[in-house]
């Protein structure tokens, strides 16, 4: 792994359907550390399949896979990696709807060592810098989409991961509440130096990062 | 907390399943609760110092009182025979008693009191050998001693009267022997007993107790032998082991009900669990997303299968308490038998449940483990 690159990917490919689907044909690419990178395409690219196979939610079949100095092909305990090193933002916020904001927050930590009294702590600590402090105590089913993916970038920052994996975060959201969640994480970005690589289909919104990655059929077309 | 609060996600059917097998725990504490109690019984019945063996006229049950009466010189015919180390003539009737004036006391259907003469020396040949206050005169005298079942039923203490045959009786003592029976009953002298009712010299049964080198069936056989066509002997650990035999009948159908309950149950959870795990589908890709590892999603969905079946658990414990005491309430001999609640019945009752809950969120656990992460995300 050259210096300074958290991701480095080669000639990865990924099929679905026993072969028939390509979701992934060939793609290279290299990622810095502290990078905001976003990537482009059109439905059904390959986009999100990317995402998830730097977060290491799935194999690929063939080519290498990098990601924080960890050798994804091989690596066997993927669910550590991810718990360590990925923080994850869905279009939808997945939240789980019977458990209030503080505990949906405090889902990652239950793989990590810390105690009850830490776990709290550490959640209402990225609840504050979400904004959403005061509505630790509250069902997730009582905020707004805005309120509710800002919660899920607290949950997603809470391990302290090297990379935030964000597939379309503003796409269930209206323009302006989309804006809000936008500069909460190129602030969290650039607060907390973590890599961030973001799924969008809005070119200004793409325009934000330091390099855009159009996708198409499964390859990378054009780095800009 | 994810386990506690899960499995209530969806009321409905969480009540429902927890219904099913809440039902099948009813049914094993309630049959467990009776078992128990009668088992108490028939072990105080075989208490030391009291009659090894009963004596009726033939055709007649043992507490049977209109089976018809032997002639009381019999008591002393049979000390004669060998291995009988003493014999006490015992009438029994069943006494209809007017409540006097003031007294409230609540009576069964049945509206009688197993009322037994016998002389006061040889109480301890039915196993009432302490009484608390003092027992009767000997003689005709018109003091009563009642059990302690029987004194609650007819609201009496010691130095109440009870009106029996028209007779005023004052009572002299309170005994329990906690045999059901008997603590139901109320005993006075054998010849007030045979003056009131007029069966001067007879006797309904005669208790015999044998030497104690002597073997009690074999003294039995003897009698018997003595009087072919008058007597019938029964010994009390023959007594015993018929009601034994009974009661190991109950046993096995409590646990053939337990098999039922865990079958019947598993199969509820499961189909409980198998369609929460499906609904929340996303949510364990979510789960899986941000780390949790395999092994913590499936203790995660066993456990909300454990608690669902302990709060069966307790719910059926109650069910099934409630349940006996309704029954026993409708029944004639509610006063006389109690009901106990053994650790046995509940450890069993909880051990059921949790089997329950282990075998049927096996199955659910495992799939919502295996399912693959990006499929989880992607289903709607
Ligand atoms: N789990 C899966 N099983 C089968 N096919 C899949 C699966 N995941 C993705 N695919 C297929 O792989 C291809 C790429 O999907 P992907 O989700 O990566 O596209 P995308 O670029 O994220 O599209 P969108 O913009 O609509 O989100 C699609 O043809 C999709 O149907
Ligand atoms: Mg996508």
């Amino acid at each position: 792994m050259s210096e300074g690159n958290i991701i480095e990917i080669h000639n990865l490919k990924k099929n679905y359907d026993k072969g028939s689907i390509k979701a992934l044909n060939g793609i290279d690419l290299e990622i810095k550390k502290g990078e905001f990178i976003s990537i482009m395409g059109p439905s059904g690219s390959g986009k999100s399949t990317l995402l998830n196979m730097i977060g290491a939610l799935d194999r690929a079949e063939e080519g290498s896979i990098k990601v924080a100095d960890i050798d994804l092909m091989k690596e066997t305990d993927l669910s550590e990696f991810r718990s360590q090193e990925i923080g994850f933002v869905f279009q939808m916020h997945n939240l789980i709807p019977n458990l209030t904001v503080l505990e949906n927050v405090e889902i990652p930590m239950y793989e990590s060592n810390l105690n009850s009294e830490q776990m709290r702590e550490r959640a209402l600590e990225l609840l504050e810098a979400v904004g959403l402090r005061e509505k630790a105590e509250t069902n997730p089913t009582k905020l707004s989409g805005g309120e509710r993916q800002r919660v899920a970038i607290a949950r997603a920052l809470v391990n302290h991961p090297s990379i935030i994996l964000a597939d379309e975060p503003t796409g269930a959201l209206d323009s302006k509440t989309g804006d809000v969640i936008l500069k909460l994480l190129k602030d969290l970005h650039s607060k907390e130096k973590v890599t961030l690589v973001m799924v969008t289909h809005e070119p200004y919104v793409a325009k934000m990062a330091d390099r855009i990655l159009n996708v198409l059929d499964g390859k990378i077309k054009s780095s800009s | 907390m994810l386990m506690v609060k899960n499995p209530f996600r969806n009321k409905t059917r969480a009540i429902l399943a927890i219904i099913g097998i809440a039902i099948g725990i009813a049914t094993i504490v309630a049959l467990g609760m009776v078992t128990g109690g009668l088992q108490n019984s028939t072990q105080s019945s075989l208490k030391a110092g009291s009659a090894e063996i009963s004596v009726t006229k033939i055709g007649s049950g043992s507490f049977g009182s209109s089976g018809g009466t032997l002639d009381e010189s019999l008591v002393n015919d049979l000390k004669n025979i060998s291995g009988v180390k003493d014999a006490a003539g015992i009438l029994r009737v069943n006494a209809n008693i007017s409540t006097t004036s003031g007294s409230s006391g609540s009576f069964g259907p049945m509206g009688g009191l197993y009322l037994s003469g016998i002389s006061r020396n040889e109480l301890n040949m039915v196993g009432i050998d302490s009484i608390n206050g003092s027992f009767y005169a000997e003689g005709d005298s018109k003091e009563i001693i009642l059990g302690k079942t029987a004194a609650g039923n007819l609201n009496k203490t010691v130095g109440s009267t009870i009106n029996i045959y028209g007779t005023d009786f004052k009572v002299t003592g309170i005994f329990e022997t906690g045999n059901f029976i008997q603590d139901g009953g109320a005993y006075v002298s054998l010849s007030t007993l045979q003056n009131l009712t007029s069966n001067n010299n007879k006797v309904s049964s005669i208790a015999v107790k044998v030497n104690p080198e002597a073997n009690s069936s074999q003294v039995s056989q003897s009698i018997q032998n003595a009087y072919p066509n008058d007597l019938s002997a029964t010994t009390a650990a023959d007594q015993a082991n018929r009601i034994n035999q009974s009661l190991g009948a109950i046993d096995t159908a409590s646990w053939a009900i337990s098999l039922l309950a865990i079958i019947i149950g598993g199969v509820g959870v499961i189909n409980t669990m198998v369609m929460s795990v499906y609904e929340r589908t996303r949510e364990i890709g979510v789960l899986k997303a941000v780390g949790w590892k395999n092994k913590r999603i499936l203790g995660m969905i066993l456990g909300e299968s454990v608690v669902l079946t302990l709060v069966a658990a307790v719910v059926g414990i109650i069910m099934g308490i409630i349940a006996v005491e309704i029954i026993l309430n409708f029944m004639p001999t509610s006063g006389s038998f109690s009901p106990v609640l053994t650790i046995d019945t509940l450890l069993k009752a909880f051990a059921v449940a949790f089997l329950v809950g282990i075998l049927g969120g096996l199955y659910p656990a495992y799939r919502a483990s295996k399912l693959a992460p990006t499929e989880a995300l992607r289903y709607e």
